[in-house]
C-alpha cells in the first residue's frame, strides 16, 4: 500500500503500469501474488513455469505466464535455457516482483522505472568459472520481448522486439560485482499517429521524426553488492542510450545500504536519475512536447524498516522524498495541470511480504 | 560480602561456560569419495549458497541443508556467514523465484544429513562434531 504527497502526477512502480497512486492509500501498484511449479525430468534437465498475478498495463489483474522454460545443465557449471525467461537487463532486475527477497518495499524506482521488459521468448546460456575461492559468470541471452507498455490511454506493443544481452560478474567472499550490456529494437512505432494527424503541419515528417521502430535502445549498468553479516550495501549505475527521438538518454544509480539490528532491519537509500534534453530548435510544437515527456531530472532519499515478524513473511515501511525539476514528468503517469508539478513528492509504502 | 559476591561470580561463570558447552562444535562434511580433504570458509559459503555447484577437483557438490526448526540450521548459517534464516530464506526466494536455481535439499535431522551426504559421491553436509563418524570426512570447522 502506497500514498503520496502529489494529486498532480500519478506514482508508478515502473513504465509497466497504467496509472498509478495518488494522495490517498492504494494497493494496486505494489500488489503481486505469484505461483511457480518445477519439474525436475532427470538430473541435468528440469522445467520451470511461473504465474504471476499484478496490475498491469491493460488495468487489470490477468494472471501471466511470466515464465516457462526448459532448463539444461550439461555440466555442473554451464546453464542453458529455452522458452520463456525473466530477463536481466540490470543485476536483480528479473527478481523486481519477489518482494521478500530484497531489503526495500520496492526496486528503487530512479533504475528501474524505464525497465518494463520482465520477459523474452527466447533463450540464455550461462557459464561459471570457479577461480581459487572466487568466481566468475558468463551469461548472453537472446529473444523476443513480450509485453506492452501503458501510454496515457492507449498501449504501446513492444511484443515481439528483439533484445539481446550480456553480462559478466565476480564473486569473492562478501563482493559481487556485475558488468552488463543489453538492448532492445523496438518493432513498434509509438501509438502517437492521430496526435501528429491531429497536430502536426507536416504529419509524415514528424512520424518520421519521432519513429521509434526499428530503433535501438542501448543499456549498460554497473552493479557492486558488498553483502556481509548484518550489513549490505548496494551500489548501482546506469546509462540508457535510447535510438528514438521520442526519448531521453539517461544515467542514474542508486546507493542503498542495510543492517540488521535482531529481526529489524533499518535501510537508507539515494537515488537518482537525469536525462538529456535534445535539441529541438526548429522541430515542430507538438513533436518538441512529445519530446518533453520523456524528460527526468530528479533524485529520491529512502529511509525505511523492514521487519522479519516471522517465518518467511517481512513488513515494510517506507519514506520515499523525491526532490526533481518540475520538467521531470516520465516516471509518472497523468499529465500535471500545466505548471502545477512541483518536481517534489513523498511517497509513503507499507507492504507485507510472504513466500509460501 | 566479598565472599558472596566471589560466589555470584563464580556461579555466573559457571552458567556461562555451561551454556558455551551446550553449544556443540558445528563442522561441515563430506563424502569420502569426494576427494577433498579441506575447505576454506569462502569455498564452504560457495558451495552451500549455490555460487558454484563444483569442488575444485570438478567433483559435482551436492549440499545437503537443514529445515529451518532444525537448531543447527540457525547456527550453521550465523557462524558461516553472519546471517540469520530470514537473510538465507530470502537469499534463495530470489534465487528460486528468478529461475536462477533451486534451492539444497533439507534434511530434517544430522543422521538424514549423514545419508544424504552418503548416498551421492559429491555429498556435503554440516552436523555437530560428536556426530561424525568414519564414514564421513571433516573438511571444516565453524567458528564458535
Amino acid at each position: 500500500m502506497a500514498r503520496t504527497t502529489s494529486d498532480q502526477l500519478e506514482f508508478v512502480r515502473d513504465l509497466s503500469q497504467p496509472s498509478g497512486v495518488r494522495k490517498h492509500w492504494d494497493g494496486r501498484n505494489d500488489s503481486v501474488f505469484g505461483l511457480q511449479g518445477s519439474w525436475q525430468i532427470d538430473p541435468r534437465l528440469s522445467a520451470v513455469v511461473q504465474a504471476t498475478a499484478k496490475y498491469r498495463y491493460d488495468r487489470t489483474y490477468n494472471p501471466e505466464i511470466a515464465w516457462a522454460y526448459l532448463r539444461y545443465e550439461p555440466t555442473p557449471s554451464a546453464t542453458l535455457r529455452l522458452g520463456r525467461l525473466g530477463t536481466d537487463f540490470f543485476m536483480m532486475a528479473d527478481s523486481r516482483w519477489v518482494g521478500y527477497s530484497y531489503l526495500t518495499v520496492r526496486p528503487p524506482g530512479d533504475y528501474f522505472w524505464y525497465l518494463p521488459f520482465y520477459s523474452i521468448n527466447g533463450g540464455d546460456a550461462a557459464y561459471a568459472l570457479s577461480l581459487g575461492e572466487s568466481l566468475v559468470r558468463f551469461k548472453a541471452f537472446y529473444g523476443l520481448s513480450n509485453g506492452q507498455i501503458p501510454l496515457a490511454d492507449r498501449q504501446w506493443d513492444i511484443d515481439g522486439s528483439p533484445m539481446t544481452g550480456a553480462s559478466v560478474e565476480y564473486q569473492y567472499a562478501a563482493w559481487q560485482i556485475r558488468a552488463s550490456y543489453a538492448n532492445i529494437t523496438f518493432k513498434n512505432d509509438l501509438p502517437i499517429g492521430d496526435i501528429l494527424q491531429a497536430y502536426s503541419p507536416d504529419p509524415a515528417a514528424s512520424s518520421r521524426y519521432l519513429a521509434s521502430r526499428d530503433r535501438r535502445s542501448d543499456y549498460y549498468s554497473l552493479g557492486v553488492v558488498y553483502d556481509h553479516g548484518p550489513l549490505q550495501v548496494q551500489l548501482m549505475l546506469n546509462r540508457i542510450e535510447q535510438g528514438s527521438n521520442s526519448f531521453e538518454s539517461s544515467e542514474g544509480g542508486y546507493l542503498l545500504a542495510g543492517y540488521r539490528i535482531g529481526e529489524v532491519k533499518p535501510y537508507l537509500g539515494y537515488s537518482w536519475i537525469r536525462s538529456v534534453q535534445r535539441n529541438t530548435a526548429g522541430r515542430q510544437v507538438i513533436e518538441a512536447k512529445i519530446m518533453a515527456d520523456a524528460h527526468v531530472d530528479q533524485a529520491t532519499r529512502i529511509v525505511g524498516l523492514r521487519w522479519d515478524l516471522v517465518r518467511n513473511m517481512a513488513l515494510k515501511a517506507q519514506w520515499d522524498s523525491i526532490r526533481g525539476e518540475p520538467t521531470s514528468i516520465f516516471p509518472y503517469r497523468s499529465d500535471p495541470a500545466s505548471g502545477r508539478w512541483s518536481g517534489r513528492m513523498n511517497v509513503y509504502t507499507m507492504t507485507f511480504d510472504f513466500i509460501f | 560480602m566479598p565472599i558472596r559476591r566471589l560466589t555470584i561470580l563464580c556461579l555466573t561463570t559457571w552458567l556461562l561456560m555451561l551454556a558455551g558447552a551446550a553449544q556443540a562444535q558445528l563442522v561441515v562434511v563430506v563424502n569420502a569419495r569426494s576427494g577433498v580433504a579441506a575447505m576454506s570458509r569462502n569455498e564452504v559459503i560457495n558451495v552451500f549458497f549455490g555460487r558454484t555447484r563444483q569442488f575444485f577437483n570438478g567433483v559435482e557438490a551436492q549440499p545437503v541443508d537443514m529445515v529451518d526448526s532444525h537448531p543447527d540450521r540457525a547456527r550453521f548459517y550465523s557462524a558461516l556467514a553472519g546471517k540469520d534464516l530470514s537473510e538465507v530464506n530470502a537469499y534463495w526466494s530470489r534465487q528460486l523465484f528468478s529461475g536462477r536455481q533451486q534451492p539444497p535439499v533439507k534434511a530434517a535431522s544430522s543422521e538424514d544429513v549423514i545419508k544424504l551426504v552418503l548416498s551421492q559421491p559429491g555429498g556435503i553436509g554440516f552436523i555437530e562434531l560428536a556426530k561424525a563418524d568414519a564414514r564421513v570426512r571433516v573438511v571444516y570447522e565453524l567458528p564458535k
